[in-house]
């Protein structure tokens, strides 16, 4: 019934809106008149009440000016977008800027504070950089020329950083700086050794060494030779106790070794190609080292004076030995300035700065001027090969 | 006279004189619906403007047969003003008496054609939401009965119940009787 009236009810609403008279419409349903009177009377107030909704003139004015200038441009309708890709280009360019000036900025601060550091004394706050900056300039040196002549560099600067602690007389820093000196002066030599490993001297060529030939003890003294003949022969023995003296004092007086041109030992026992020393006072010759010709420090350079490479390579050699006399002179200096307490600590350093040093300093040179000599007199001196029996220079001076 | 399918579709491909008819069509019916929706003018004026400017950007994805465009425009308004009414509430909510009042600077200078709209708002306002929105959308807007079906998703017979409980609610909040 309700669901009935509902349809009734809007079929006259419906009539009535379509301009049909509210009796014409009740006369369609008399059984219902008097419940649809009064609806469809409220529903005439409402229309007449809801008619007097009317937009103001002017708000019907200038929304129809928003509207139709919206549809002339409708791309207008795209401005938020649009304002918010140009906010976001806006925030790239700056944001670009930002980054460019960051990124120049944080340059120019890396790159002064790695100047910085790189006049930087072990005691001062930038020199943990120093390292990390020599690092970088390592990384740039490929050629083993270039390589050679960073880590004398750096070992000259370490040698000064040493020099520097030496002279402030700080015995603390300068066995610090002494062990870095160290440490460089490791890399420089084995660098250097790198330029001359690309020398065709290395290609050497095989000798019998003697140096393993034991000497058979003999009971018959052996035959004094002549003193005319003044060439010193080497011999290797096992021992070299008894006769090392004799055998460094001739070798010393030659000057140069040389193989016997003529063998002097009536009952040679040792292989024919053995030289044997011989002594004026009848010692058997058991003591004989592998005594390499007097070879000084001057002699690498002379004798390879035409290759360009082994100049350099000799150039950084004194560098690196000018400098090393240069620390040790201001540690001795420094220890005899120093507090009776103190002298130990800088003896110490100098001990480890001499010692060290010269030790390689001696070895680099025997192997160069090993080198040297298998290049120049392989032909008449054989290679002895260990560098266990050589001589310290100070033994060959003697 | 053009047919309103007619229209939009000519609206559709980029016609503004045929835009611009349907929007003389419907805007005193949009504003209608949306002041007795919302508190004052100002907040209608501006929903009004928001909907037709909202149907000029969205009418490519207009589809005749899904809605009929008058309803299509009256759901827009009707998401406008839901929107705006939820936004309100968020608000500090005066009722609608001090609301109106406040508006107008003295009630008794209203003239007597604002009272009865006055009047008109706070019926509805006392009626269920889905009464409100069937007589709301079907006497201040003037849609069919399958119109205001669609708009509000609900079924033709459902509407129609709904415009019949309104109305006697209606008729007893405004004449203070029911004599159904």
């Amino acid at each position: 019934m309700s669901r009935n009236l509902d349809d009734i009810f809007n079929e006259c609403y419906e009539r009535i809106r379509f301009g049909e008279s509210l009796e014409s419409v009740l006369r369609s349903y008399p059984q219902y008149r008097s419940q649809l009177e009064p609806l469809l009377r409220t529903t005439f107030d409402i229309g007449r009440r809801a008619s007097f909704i009317q937009p103001r003139p002017e708000f019907r004015h200038w929304a129809r000016v928003r509207f139709e200038s919206a549809m002339q441009y409708p791309q207008r309708q795209q401005e938020p977008v649009r304002r918010e890709t140009q906010a976001a280009s806006m925030w790239l360019r700056h944001g670009w800027a930002v980054i460019v000036s960051a990124g120049i900025v944080l340059m120019l601060g890396v790159g002064s504070t790695m100047a910085a550091s790189s006049q930087a004394m072990p005691t001062d706050p930038l020199y943990a950089l120093k390292p990390l900056t020599e690092d970088v300039q390592r990384a740039f040196a490929v050629s083993p020329d270039r390589k050679a002549q960073f880590e004398t560099d750096i070992a000259n600067i370490r040698a000064a950083e040493l020099q520097a602690m030496a002279d402030a007389g700080n015995a603390q820093e300068a066995a610090k700086a002494a062990q870095r000196y160290d440490d460089q002066f490791e890399k420089a030599v084995q660098a250097i050794l790198a330029t001359e490993g690309t020398e065709p001297i290395v290609t050497r060529p095989p000798v019998a060494t003697p140096v393993t030939t034991p000497t058979p003890v003999t009971p018959t003294p052996v035959v004094t030779p002549p003193v005319e003949v003044p060439t010193p022969v080497v011999t290797s023995t096992d021992n070299g106790t008894a006769g090392e003296n004799a055998a460094t004092e001739n070798t010393t007086q030659s000057g140069t070794a040389t193989p016997p041109a003529v063998p002097v030992t009536s009952e040679n026992t040792t292989p024919p190609d053995t030289p044997a020393v011989t002594t004026g006072t009848g010692e058997q010759p058991t003591a004989v080292t592998e005594e390499q010709p007097a070879v000084t420090e001057e002699q690498p350079a002379t004798t390879t004076s035409g290759s360009t490479q082994s100049s350099k390579a000799q150039e950084l050699r004194d560098r690196l030995n000018r400098q090393k006399s240069t620390v040790e002179q201001s540690l001795k200096d420094a220890r005899e300035k120093a507090s009776h307490q103190d002298k130990s600590n800088w003896q110490d350093t100098i001990d480890k700065v001499s010692k060290k040093t010269a030790t390689r300093t001696t070895s680099e040179q025997s192997d160069s001027s090993n080198q040297t000599t298998i290049q120049t007199d392989n032909k008449t001196v054989p290679n002895t090969g260990s560098d266990k029996n050589r001589p310290s220079s100070s033994n060959r001076h003697r | 006279m053009l047919s309103e399918e007619y229209l939009v579709q000519q609206a559709i491909n980029g016609n503004q004189a045929a835009f611009t008819q349907l929007y003389n069509q419907n805007f005193d019916r949009i504003h209608r619906y949306i002041f007795i929706k919302v508190r004052d003018r100002a907040q209608a004026e501006d929903l009004t403007q928001d909907v037709f400017i909202r149907a000029l950007e969205s009418i490519n994805t207009y589809k005749w047969r899904d809605l009929p465009f008058a309803a299509w425009l009256f759901k827009i308004a009707h998401n406008r003003v839901i929107d705006h009414v939820r936004k309100q509430s968020k608000e500090k909510r005066a009722p609608l008496e001090e609301a109106y009042a406040r508006s107008v600077e003295d009630p008794i200078q209203m003239t007597e054609r604002d009272y009865e709209v006055y009047q008109l708002k706070l019926a509805l306002e006392q009626l269920p939401e889905a009464q409100r929105d069937v007589a709301t959308l079907r006497f201040i807007g003037q849609l069919s009965i399958a119109e205001v079906a669609k708009t509000l998703g609900k079924s033709e017979g459902t509407v129609k119940a709904l415009q019949f409980n309104a109305t006697a609610s209606l008729r007893k909040a405004l004449y203070g009787k029911f004599d159904v």
